[in-house]
């Protein structure tokens, strides 16, 4: 078939395809609707940046000035709030259990007098680490606000000692720390979790729709339709039906990225251009796996199992929250065979990193890969569009 | 066809009720598994999940994250200090580089995920009594390696410290307890009283759980209930159970059905798979079965009224599968629930699944009784209170429907 044969079936499967789409709300809901659904609940929900003001208790049981100072402190501190004054350790304990609260503080009785008489009393905090975030922060802002607090106390002691104050600090405190937090030094969630998870719904929903729309075809066997009107060439069938998706999910991918780089201001240390190219070749990738698994099982109900199965998987092999390496062996081959682990890698070389573009080539041409991966099931998935030779429930 | 399903007579006897509605349940669960679909669904994922996420997750924390040390020092102080970084669990020296360039080429290259830079001034600074300080850069592509990264400096900064501080004080004259009582004026324990080992896998796995039975109900029922409208050529939502008449019974029969399944199913998930992989698992069996009652009731009703708004099999899956990420981030395990705004907690009031996640966490993974949980128990059983209301209504229309395109067409 010549190149313009070709094109003309392209444009004619297109058309058809476009009209398949206006005629089944699924198409539309499952790409714009489902992405903004994402994009306003992802932006809004961790707009705070770092969670703020989380709700802590004290138990203070020394009622003194100095206790209830420290206790003041604790609740100008940015990210905690002393939202619960208890009675015992029981209630406290209780109140954590039922969620109330993600940390508390013990003060024990004659706290203050222990301190004036030198006998070292003992401050405990009891943090809950089934919220790991919540209660990761809270004990890093509970111990940063005692240690400020027993920095005072220790400088004022040592003056009184007469120890010269140019000495006192190098005691106080001996070796110090300058933290540098690459690329995100905010530690801002948003910038940590949306830059994956906006891709992540992506990537299911390109899957679920690739395998709905060459699903629908067998199921209620119009495919032999779909395949004269692209003149029998599997190729201008495939490309003229999953065109139309790959624009609208391409449009999709840019508005998210205009989003967290533009809007959010989120880390761009490169060109947004390279996040734009990376994105369209990420949904190309996506549709290619979502043939693949057409092509494994020509029926839609199997099809929607797989790709679901695949799609969740997803978020693991992407390697944001818990890294890729320190998985099981085992579970460590697969990444490769995730487009979104690529786009990751992507994502942290360039808008994080900020490194030049030749470190991200081979990622970006693995992606590229992935657009090949339908030619392993042309003839299969073309015989079942012709025979229509499977079940269709 | 009868078409009698609305107006039954009143002679039943109870006895008849409950035999027609056991027919139902019969029926149902035979459905279940003559479906391939469902049976993937309701069968397979919900054995095979929980064992592949568990095993994903094996690896508790992160352990020797490769990082490189600049030491410009080259001093016996700053080598001691190498070393004990190097021993701690979280990081492991892989390079020992003499420039910050050098380490930084490493860095994009992804050799290692963190920097570690001692200057050339910390062991004069050590000997003549100044701060020293030492400059770490942490990899921020997963917030794990940031976390590995100052928990052990900070482990090792603060330990290297105190003899420093002691020695210190001895030059100023100040030994023993006295040094003790100046360094520490109050001493500070902290005691992680829930996930002690600050497990990311038995932080996220109870929530997983939770969510795989929640995901796999609506699913499973929303395919089952899709079946139906295909296989009746009238595309109705009720399929051949309805002849045996009355609302109530569909919906008992139908219900009971899957509740019965994941009753089977919660001891497995929330029983089993916990204590195989070593997660938490705290709460009293009785506590458990009180919470997970009202939990899976609620569930099965909620699925049955989504499930009505399933046009085809497939369609719902396609439509919702991305909502299972939306629930774990309303559920509040993660981004705290007390950071949730106004609108996005009322709207997470909507799923069995906050609830189940929350209440379920605590139980197992805080060892919460009941009177801990009441705010979930109470929620779940408005939901399944409410889901049944919708689900008897939802149902009600669907079967008016059919009656009247029946009666047409005879």
């Amino acid at each position: 078939m010549s190149t313009i044969n070709i094109l003309t079936s392209f444009l004619k499967t297109f058309r058809r395809e476009i009209k398949r789409i206006m005629h089944d709300p699924v198409y539309l809901i499952g790409s714009v609707i489902v992405m903004t659904f994402c994009f306003v609940f992802f932006l809004t929900i961790f707009n705070e940046g770092l969670p703020q003001r989380m709700p802590i208790a004290v138990v203070d049981q020394d009622n003194s000035s100095l206790s209830r100072q420290y206790v003041r402190n604790l609740d100008a501190t940015q990210q905690t709030k002393v939202a619960m004054h208890l009675n015992s350790f029981t209630e406290a304990r209780k109140e954590m259990q039922k969620g109330n609260i993600y940390a508390f503080v013990l003060i024990k009785d004659g706290f203050a007098t222990d301190v004036y008489a030198n006998r070292q009393p003992v401050i405990t905090f009891y943090v809950n680490d089934g919220y790991l975030v919540a209660g990761s922060l809270a004990l890093k802002n509970i111990t940063y606000m005692s240690e400020l607090t027993n920095g005072a106390a220790k400088q004022k002691t040592l003056l009184a000692k007469g120890v010269p104050e140019s000495r006192i600090m190098g005691i106080i405190q001996p070796i110090t720390i300058d933290s540098h937090l690459v690329g995100n030094p905010w530690a801002n969630y948003g910038i940590y979790l949306l830059n994956v998870l906006l891709p992540g719904v992506l990537q299911v929903m390109i899957i679920m729709l690739t395998v709905y729309t060459i699903g629908t075809e067998l199921k209620y066997k119009t495919s032999k339709t779909w395949l004269f009107t692209a003149d029998n060439s599997m190729f201008a069938a495939l490309t003229g039906k999953l065109m139309p998706m790959t624009i609208i999910f391409t449009i999709l991918s840019i508005i998210s990225n205009l989003l967290l780089y533009k809007y959010m201001h989120y880390p761009m240390n490169s060109s947004i251009g390279w996040m734009f190219l990376t994105s369209f070749l990420y949904v190309l990738a996506y549709q290619a796996i979502g043939v693949l698994i057409m092509g494994i099982t020509p029926v839609l109900r199997d099809g929607v199992t797989l790709g679901a199965f695949y799609g969740l998987l997803g978020f693991t092999f992407a390697g944001f929250t818990f890294p890729i390496e320190q998985l099981p062996y085992v579970f460590r081959i697969f990444s490769g065979a995730f487009p979104i682990r690529h786009y990751f890698e992507i994502y942290v070389n360039q808008a994080l990193n900020g490194l030049p573009i030749a470190y991200s080539i081979s990622q970006l041409l693995a992606l590229l890969t992935f657009i090949f991966v339908p030619l392993l099931v042309f003839e299969r998935l073309k015989k079942a569009a012709l025979y229509q030779n499977y079940p269709i429930k | 066809m009868e078409n009698n399903q609305l107006n039954e007579p009143h002679r039943n006897s109870l006895l008849r009720n409950i035999k027609a509605t056991f027919h139902i349940f019969v029926d149902e669960i035979k459905a279940i598994f003559k479906d391939r679909g469902v049976v993937i669904i309701v069968m397979v994922a919900t054995l095979v999940y929980p064992l592949l996420y568990c095993s994903m997750y094996k690896n508790e924390t992160l352990i020797d994250i490769p990082v490189a040390v600049v030491d410009e020092s080259h001093s016996s102080q700053s080598a001691m200090l190498v070393r004990k970084i190097d021993a701690t669990r979280d990081l492991k020296v892989t390079a020992r580089l003499s420039s910050m360039k050098e380490a930084q080429q490493y860095f994009v290259e992804g050799k290692i995920h963190g920097i570690i830079n001692i200057p050339a001034n910390f062991s004069q600074n050590i000997y003549t009594g100044k701060q020293a300080n030492i400059s770490t850069y942490s990899d921020m592509s997963s917030f794990m390696y940031y976390r590995s990264m100052v928990l052990a400096t900070n482990y090792v900064t603060l330990d290297t410290g105190e003899d420093i501080q002691v020695n210190r004080l001895a030059m100023e004259g100040i030994t023993g307890k006295q040094a003790e009582l100046i360094t520490h004026p109050i001493k500070y324990e902290s005691t992680i009283l829930y996930n002690q080992g600050m497990g990311f896998a038995s932080f996220l796995m109870p929530a997983i759980l939770i969510l795989i039975i929640h995901q796999t109900l609506v699913f499973g029922m929303g395919m089952a209930a899709g079946t139906a409208r295909e296989e009746n050529r009238l595309h109705e939502l009720i399929g051949k159970s309805t002849h045996r008449g009355h609302l109530f019974r569909v919906i008992f029969g139908k219900g009971m059905a899957f509740f019965t399944l994941y009753l089977f199913w919660s001891v497995y998930i929330l029983g089993f798979i916990p204590d195989l992989f070593n997660l938490p698992h705290l709460g009293s069996a009785m506590t458990m079965l009180e919470f997970i009652v009202p939990f899976l009731l609620a569930t099965v009703f909620f699925s049955m009224t989504l499930s009505v708004f399933n046009p085809t099999r497939e369609v719902q899956m396609i439509l919702l599968l991305f909502f299972s990420l939306i629930l774990l981030f309303l559920s509040g395990i993660s981004w705290p629930q007390s950071n949730i705004n106004g609108f996005w907690r009322v709207f997470s009031y909507l799923f069995p699944a906050t609830f189940g996640i929350q209440g379920y966490v605590k139980i197992n993974t805080m060892g919460a009784g009941m009177s801990e949980i009441r705010f979930e128990q109470i929620g779940l059983w408005i939901q399944t209170a409410v889901y049944f209301i919708l689900a008897t209504i939802t149902y009600y229309w669907q079967i008016k429907k059919s009656v009247k395109r029946n009666s047409k067409n005879q």
